[in-house]
């Protein structure tokens, strides 16, 4: 017993270097007390892959478009994707969002919505909007998120296993972060 | 290494975050209601051509039958480059964007494209578009992208396995890019939109600039312009004589 406690000595201050090597990851001191960077988003467990379709909501992040009939699709990067009715051009209306955790890319054929969930490949059946329905998914495929870095050099809030898995980075001013991206 | 690898593809993902590419090439018989493939923008990682959906990350490129579209099979996985960020379809080719190249693929065989040619630049992010003679090609310089170059790139393409440069406009930031007909729309960032007069191809002729937004990515639909704008989205109008009027705006 008494040689444990005397090896968790030994091992403790070793993980503390292997750590600090790590090469892509800088733990830096003293870092600055503001700062823009990235923090991960996390989802609890089971969360990630629900897909639904709920009331439209605001545009934060607004990313890829992508227009098909008279209705346009804005991603909203990470999170899912705006459902945008065009028919009258002067007054365009949001009319749904579509919950899909890690959304960045999306495309339709007929009734069928393709889209990145996180790095699994989904397809949603879009015929009835309001209702929309995950018909398949594909995983291990393609890597278009990364759970353990963010997707630019600089600061970032360390990833946290205990809050869930990571399913993209927001940016984010940071208060004395201890992560950096070289 | 595989580290290094998913440091680059965040990159990637990052700077192409904002813009996107037509999923279909066939513009002038795209129509409301046409069923079907819709469109998306100049750096999409994901398109339709035909019964194939194609996706990229930051080094292969990926092909799934959609001949049950419910239900997508991979049918091929190959290695592309380093850093790609972007793929646009037109007729049987596929133009796959990289931080140092252009790639062009045949898709005669949908299932497992072939390559046919490629043309290297300035390191830069390039989301690109093209028909049968030309392909149009932005590189902007700075962080994640690499390089100082921020320039339009147009290449004869009429021999696919070996482009060639024709001309090179530098611009402030550019981002994606549509065309229609004999007009080149370009997003330039927080710099506007050029809009150029393409009747000679190889040579963009610069006709208007459109300062409403700052502007990430353009698809041309029919008459209607759609620009992906910082906060949101922006719809214009096309007007026949190729001037383009402001309608409504999509924003929070």
């Amino acid at each position: 017993m008494k040689k444990i406690k005397h090896a968790i000595w030994l091992v403790l201050p070793m993980m503390v270097i292997l750590t600090s090597c790590d090469p892509k990851v800088n733990r830096v001191e003293p870092s600055p007390s503001e700062v823009d960077g990235w923090a991960p988003v996390y989802a609890k467990d089971g969360t990630a892959e629900v897909i639904n379709s709920v009331q439209p909501r605001e545009i934060e992040n607004g990313g890829k478009i992508y227009v098909k009939g008279n209705t346009l699709y804005q991603v909203e990067v990470g999170k899912g994707i705006h459902v945008i009715d065009i028919t009258d051009r002067n007054n365009p209306t949001k009319v749904r969002f579509i919950n899909v955790i890690g959304a960045q890319e999306m495309s339709i054929k007929n009734n069928n919505l393709y889209t990145n969930n996180v790095n699994d490949l989904v397809v949603v059946d879009i015929t009835n909007i309001n209702e929309v329905k995950l018909l398949d998914r594909v995983s291990g495929v393609f890597h278009l998120v990364d759970p353990t870095l963010p997707p630019s050099p600089g600061y970032f809030e360390c990833v946290d296993a205990k809050q869930g898995v990571v399913v993209g980075w927001e940016q984010k001013l940071l208060h004395n972060p201890v992560c950096r991206k070289n | 290494m595989k580290y290094i690898s998913y440091i680059v593809f965040a990159f990637a993902i990052l700077v192409t975050a904002s813009c996107s590419k037509q999923d279909n090439g066939n513009l002038a018989t795209a129509s409301p209601d046409s069923g079907g493939t819709g469109q998306g923008g100049s750096l999409a990682r994901f398109t339709i051509a035909d019964d194939y959906l194609y996706v990229v990350d930051d080094k292969k490129l990926y092909a799934y039958s959609l001949a049950n579209p419910m239900s997508p099979k991979l049918t091929s996985t190959q290695n592309i480059g380093e850093d790609i960020e972007t793929i646009y379809s037109f007729k049987d080719k596929l133009f796959i964007g990289s931080q140092n190249a252009m790639y062009i693929y045949s898709i005669a065989n949908g299932a497992s494209p072939d390559k046919l040619g490629e043309a290297s630049h300035v390191r830069a992010c390039d989301p690109v578009i093209a028909n049968e003679d030309v392909a149009y090609v932005t590189v902007r310089s700075g962080t994640g992208c690499g390089g100082t170059i921020n320039a339009l790139y147009v290449f004869d393409i009429t021999n696919i396995l070996s482009p060639r440069q024709k001309t090179v406009i530098n611009m402030e930031g550019p981002w994606g890019l549509g065309m229609s007909g004999s007009r080149l729309y370009v997003c330039n960032g927080s710099s506007g939109m050029n809009i150029y007069d393409i009747s000679n191809k190889y040579y963009p002729k610069l006709v208007q600039q459109i300062y409403d937004a700052t502007y990430y990515d353009v698809i041309v639909y029919n008459d209607v312009l759609i620009c992906m704008v910082e906060g949101g989205t922006l719809l214009y109008e096309i007007k026949g004589d190729g001037q383009i009027v402001k309608m409504g705006r999509i924003s929070s």
